[in-house]
């Protein structure tokens, strides 16, 4: 062999590396094998409406508000409503409240609709085609126009049948406008409408309504709320100068001219008593509120109870009516003193009369707002009926013949609350569909692959087979969130009008947040069981097997290298992954 | 997380560390925040394996493997090459474990640093030699069973403090970091690319095999470390200047003892004592930087 | 242009004319002249090359094998303790096939602390894969350094240059330093055949499992039986510009031969004189100065004693439990001949006791007396031990 050639050749073999160590497919060594696994926030859980409110906030920190608020509008198609009068059963259960404070998630909800309405935003939601049947609604209040929207994104025509002259129902006639303005209420009916719901205003319906309507509906949906307010039932309620503080309501909403003399006394506990309060206050008169139990028994969100008492409303405890008697011209309110016995299961006290104790309270003007019920009777739905399939605001009755009758709102709800009348009109909507298409025995296991987290609230987005149906119904809890990645950060503060400024204008007491504002808070959201594609995973593996690519989170294992130890998982900050066993 | 980083992997996938190797993390972020541009000396350690058995190389740079107590010297004759080439651009790291560091490899790195040879020293720490089975090092900690350090014999020896000794030399820049820490380990990174003359990073790498440790721990043990004071995250300029880059609340060390398989014979006693020597070593270090507790 | 240099100079003096750039040792006597007039060089600007202050020997050669790897010609020197300590990467650097030259200074092994000549140092290394030359006098030093360079690089392997302690390094002789621009054609900048690329990165010295390992190892031999053909190659091109060469091995009288001393280092030219003498006697006396030790040249070797009865080897080393170490090679060498001379083996001037040209051809006259060797190895030279010691030490 020529010499130079041997030479090279001594070289040939030498100790030197020069491909990479990508042939040894490591995968093989795994036992257990990581994967994405979205799973379910507790505020999306604890939301009635069920809407995906992790996905909300994450959407929100990107900037991508339009999404965020269609994320929002595929389960609840009202968010600037929602976002001002709903009593967040969201920031209750939110994880991040056990570590520093709740998200202020109806804050960021009304600043999204806020925000698309401002941009004149249209959303572009998924719906199914058209289909035959028809439902007719009654009541174009939060449950009934809930109803027609779902019903129409799943292909349904809807006709909505209200008494007075404009929708809206309670959020119209009810609520007053320093709790909901009413340019957003209307914003908000007229994209219901834009999906082809008919309204049929100054439409009030006789009781034989439901059998009339065989032939021309095939479901009927009873929505209309409650409108009056119950007897306070003691001798005197009959006098002049005693009123439906309901009505009261429905008057000052009407825009009709209302003197008020002062003092006012205003009965009941609830929603309605500290608005009747709140509105008499803004009127120029000071407002009694009269329970019979004790300021945390009251069923008024806490927060609006906080509101009344910051503009002077006064609340006098412990006190029911005994009788009303007239004195010139104040009306005198004879009342028992209460004492608490006891406690019921959720927590209530639970009151007698304390001895012989009374006292009198002088006023000029006094409002029932106690016992709710329906305008008119045969809009009660029927006592000890059973629905077709397990709901939780509404009662869904195949009967056999049509038109099918559903109810729904506060008429049926499981609290008496604008989500909750959302949350029964989505459940008629999704019952009655899966009732026509399989029957009424079909419905309940329906139900079952639709629910948020296994509770009660349904989804629409899974119910139309979007990609949360694929998510673990899992509850994600504060102790499976890893708090090495987050810092203690202040919740936002909600602007306030002033207090002086409150009692003299019925203009809305919260003030917007700015998108700075909306974004920092979203930002302090733990995204409980849902990717955000934080990176945690695509660092941290020692065996570069997460890569980055088109996949649904942006990112997807390499399952040939990942030898399974875990890191991802337990990095994850919010539980959106999972590690199970390899099977061999 | 946002890293400061490239995009770029100078890494591949399959290679032979075990799961969850916390080196194998630290030498992807200190390739990632290094660049182009770097010659690695690899003296004998667990890298020496996972870099690659013949004809194989997990690593996209020029590695030179080394005798194990050669890194210092390796890396010093590389730099007087280049140097005498005109390549100023070029980064001549060591790579090393605790073992080719503190103690075998201490004379060469101790006789390269001393001359201020410029070149960057990372010795990645899983407190043993993990390679050869988990035998104790002089880096291994107070309290740890080892294979040559079992049962009743566990090591009574505190942990030598090698960035204590590179100061000593008025090395320029020395730092810990710690894979848990990512922003922080590539600032140090960076930071030690720019400076001249001899620089040594210790970066704590967990070992999950050697410290019987369930392997998705390595990232959550590796960040206890630091929270509990046993590995403070600080750097040392010029050999005079401390400067702390986290201050952990209290959080005491005994949740990290008990993770660890390597320490389970420790007795509440053992683990009080224990304390009281974090706690001394914290406050020394805190002295250095003209810091109260 | 003519000189007069010890050793230790003509090694510089080559080193310089080689164009080394990076230059990395340890003192230890007897080789500091080497360093420090090297490091004289690298400070006033006569070499272009950096000189590595390490700390250790260890260091020494490991920083080379940083710099050679990155493709730039080096040089170490060392002694003794020294090339001991050396050891490990000695193996490393044949085994990386990384074409190193180093000067080794003869010495001594401790305990007792001794810094004379001895040649156990580098012969205890002979197994480390580097070539080795013994040399005789300071001009053939300075000559194989600058060949050590071009062989080297042609076959990658390292080299070691060796010469006494202070027989060699230490005293003056006259030496030609060649001109530069003639060095220059003998041996050309250094074209690495592999080095740390960052455009084409790759790993050097890797895990290597026995499926692979054992064709690296034979490669390195491939490349020591090549070295045998490269040598005298690398001779004649130096011959023709310079007009010296040496051969692997110089036989002296030895075609019509009876008993050939086997000398190495500069004992060979004592026992040039003392065979000049014994022929003037009349005695069928002859020399092999043996100068390459690896790879061993059996074949010049075996033809060179071809004629001869018997072989006497002056060993200035010892391998405990064998013998003195060329005599062993020497052995090895002509064994599987049907017909070759009997070896005696002698020991003398370990630790740089005097080889004074009686003790020589006392060499020479027991080989003849004997018709067999009694003793594998015959230590000449040694003192009674007085009772004194003798009772100290039990």
């Amino acid at each position: 062999m020529p010499r130079k050639k041997a030479v090279a050749e001594s070289l040939r073999s030498f100790p030197r590396s020069y491909i990479s160590t990508e042939a040894n497919k490591t995968g093989s060594w795994r036992f257990l094998k990581p994967r994405y696994e979205e799973k379910t926030a507790p505020c999306s859980a604890a939301c009635p409406a069920g809407e995906d409110i992790a996905r909300v906030e994450i959407l929100t920190t990107q900037g991508m508000f339009k999404e965020a608020w269609q994320t929002i509008l595929r389960e609840n198609p009202f968010p600037a409503v929602c976002g001002r009068v709903c009593y967040h059963p969201c920031e209750s259960r939110c994880n991040r409240g056990e570590f520093d404070e709740a998200i202020a998630i109806h804050n960021i909800e009304r600043f999204l609709a806020d925000t698309a309405g401002r941009d004149e935003l249209k959303p572009s939601l998924e719906r199914l085609p058209s289909k035959k049947q028809k439902i007719a609604v009654v009541g174009a209040g939060p449950s009934g126009l809930s109803a027609a929207y779902f019903l129409a994104l799943l292909g349904y025509g809807c006709d909505v049948f209200e008494a007075s002259e404009e929708p809206g129902g309670i959020l119209r006639w009810g609520i007053p406008l320093y709790r909901l303005p009413l340019a957003a209420l209307r914003r908000e009916v007229a994209q219901i409408q834009g999906l082809g719901v008919r309204i049929f205003t100054g439409k009030t319906l006789s009781k034989g309504f439901i059998d009339e309507a065989k032939g021309r509906y095939d479901a009927v949906f009873i929505g209309c709320g409650h409108y009056r307010s119950g007897d306070i039932g003691v001798p005197g309620e009959n006098l002049e100068g005693v009123e439906d503080g309901l009505k009261f309501l429905q008057k000052m909403r009407k825009g009709d001219r209302v003197t008020l003399e002062s003092p006012v006394a205003v009965i009941g506990g609830g929603n309605s008593a500290v608005d009747v309060a709140r509105c008499a206050v803004r009127l120029g008169g000071r407002a009694i509120i009269v329970y019979r139990r004790r300021r945390q028994d009251m069923p008024a969100f806490p927060g609006e109870v906080d509101s009344a008492l910051e503009e002077g409303v006064e609340l006098m405890e412990l006190l029911a009516p005994a009788k009303v008697e007239r004195d010139g011209k104040d009306l005198v309110l004879h009342v028992r003193r209460m004492k608490v016995t006891g406690q019921d299961e959720k927590g209530r006290g639970i009151v007698a009369p304390d001895g012989r104790k009374t006292d009198k309270i002088r006023v000029r003007r006094i409002f029932s707002a106690i016992g709710e019920g329906p305008e008119a009777p045969w809009l009660q739905p029927p006592k000890g009926e059973k629905s077709a399939g397990v709901l939780e605001n509404c009662l869904l009755l195949p009967r056999g013949k049509d038109p099918v009758v559903l109810y729904g709102g506060d008429l049926t709800a499981a609290i008496k609350s604008v989500v909750n009348a959302v949350a029964s009109g989505k459940e008629a909507a999704i019952a009655l569909d899966t009732l026509f298409r399989e029957g009424p025995k079909a419905v309940e296991n329906v139900l079952k692959n639709v629910r948020v987290g296994g509770g009660p609230a349904l989804s629409m987005e899974a119910y139309l087979k979007g990609p949360r149906g694929e998510r673990s119904p899992h509850v994600v809890a504060y102790s499976e969130i890893n708090q090495d990645y987050f810092q203690l950060a202040r919740r936002l503060s909600q602007p306030r009008l002033l207090i002086v400024e409150r009692r003299r204008t019925f203009e809305e007491v919260e003030l917007r947040v700015s998108a700075n504002i909306a974004i920092r808070e979203a930002e302090r959201c733990f995204h409980c069981g849902l990717c955000d594609q934080c990176d945690n995973c695509f660092y941290f593996c020692p065996d570069l097997a997460v890569i980055r690519d088109d996949g649904v989170h942006r990112r997807s294992i390499n399952y040939d290298y990942c030898k399974g130890c875990g890191v991802c998982v337990v990095e994850c900050p919010r539980n959106a992954m999972a590690l199970e066993e390899e099977k061999l | 997380m946002q890293l400061d980083v490239q995009d770029r992997e100078y890494m591949y996938s399959g290679h032979v560390a075990c799961p969850g190797c916390g080196a194998a993390v630290a030498m992807r972020f200190l390739l990632k925040a290094l660049g182009d541009k770097v010659i690695m000396v690899l003296p004998a350690c667990c890298w020496s394996i996972i870099a690659g058995p013949y004809p194989q190389s997990t690593l996209r740079i020029p590695v030179i493997h080394s005798a194990f107590e050669t890194g210092g010297a390796v890396a010093s004759g590389v730099r007087a090459a280049l140097d005498m080439k005109g390549d100023k651009e070029t980064t001549v790291v060591t790579w090393a474990g605790d073992g080719g560091t503190f103690d075998i490899g201490f004379q060469a790195l101790s006789g390269a640093v001393e001359r201020n040879e410029d070149f960057i020293y990372v010795c990645y720490d899983n407190e043993a030699y993990m390679n050869t089975g988990v035998q104790r090092s002089s880096s291994t900690p107070y309290g740890a069973w080892t294979t040559t350090t079992p049962g009743t014999e566990w090591k009574k020896m505190r942990k030598k403090n090698i960035v204590e000794a590179l100061v000593a030399h008025r090395i320029p820049y020395a730092a810990t970091a710690n894979i848990a820490f990512l922003e922080d380990l590539t600032r140090k990174v960076k930071k030690a690319k720019e400076t001249k003359g001899s620089r040594f990073l210790h970066i704590y790498a967990s070992c999950p095999t050697g410290w019987k440790l369930p392997s998705e721990m390595a990232i959550k043990i590796a960040r206890m470390a630091v929270q509990t004071n046993i590995f403070p995250l600080y750097e040392v300029e010029g050999g005079i200047k401390y400067t702390i880059n986290y201050k952990p609340k209290e959080y005491p060390v005994r949740e990290y003892f008990k993770l660890q398989g390597r320490f389970s014979h420790l007795t509440d006693k053992d683990l009080a004592q224990i304390q009281e020597m974090v706690n001394e070593d914290w406050e020394m270090l805190l002295r250095k930087a003209g810091e109260h507790s | 242009m003519k000189k007069v240099l010890e050793g230790s100079q003509a090694v510089a003096e080559a080193v310089r004319l080689a164009g080394v750039g990076v230059i990395s040792a340890y003192p230890i006597t007897p080789q500091t002249h080497i360093v420090e007039q090297l490091s004289t060089y690298c400070a006033d600007g006569t070499m272009n090359a950096k000189f590595l202050r390490v700390e250790s020997e260890h260091s020494a050669l490991a920083a080379l094998i940083g710099s050679a790897t990155s493709g730039i010609r080096t040089f170490t020197a060392t002694s003794g303790q020294g090339l001991a300590l050396m050891h490990e990467i000695l193996h490393w650097t044949s085994g990386a096939r990384l074409p190193i030259v180093m000067a080794e200074v003869n010495r001594a092994l401790a305990p007792g602390w001794n810094i004379w000549v001895d040649q156990t140092d580098s012969l205890a290394q002979r197994d480390t894969g580097w070539i080795q030359f013994y040399c005789e006098n300071g001009q053939e030093t300075l000559d194989t350094t600058l060949q050590a360079y071009r062989l080297a690089e042609l076959v990658n392997l390292p080299v070691m240059v060796v010469l006494d302690a202070f027989y060699l390094s230490h005293t003056y002789e006259p030496v030609d330093v060649p001109d530069q621009k003639k060095v220059d054609r003998f041996l050309p900048p250094y074209a690495p055949k592999f080095q740390a690329d960052t455009k084409n990165p790759c790993a050097f010295g890797p895990l290597v499992a026995p499926d692979n390992y054992m064709e690296m190892r034979y490669d390195i031999a491939r490349a020591m039986d090549d070295t045998l053909e490269r040598f005298p190659q690398v001779e004649d091109e130096y011959a023709r510009l310079f007009g010296r060469r040496y051969g692997a091995m110089e036989p002296v009288m030895c075609r019509d031969a009876d008993i050939v001393l086997l000398t190495s280092g500069t004992v060979t030219s004592t026992t040039r004189l003392v065979v000049k003498n014994l022929r003037k006697k009349g005695e069928k006396a002859g020399l092999l100065k043996l100068k390459m030790l690896r790879p061993f040249p059996v074949e010049e070797v075996r033809e060179a004693l071809k004629g001869a009865k018997k072989v006497a080897v002056i060993d200035r080393n010892f391998s405990f439990g064998a013998s003195g170490i060329f005599a062993q090679e020497l052995r090895a060498a002509l064994c599987n001949l049907p017909k070759h001379p009997l070896v005696f083996g002698y020991i003398a001037g370990i630790g740089g006791r005097d080889v004074t040209p009686a003790l020589i051809e006392d060499v020479y006259w027991k080989t003849k007396k004997n018709k067999l060797p009694d003793k594998e190895s015959v230590w000449m030279g040694l003192k009674e031990v007085s009772d004194a010691a003798r009772r100290s030490g039990s």
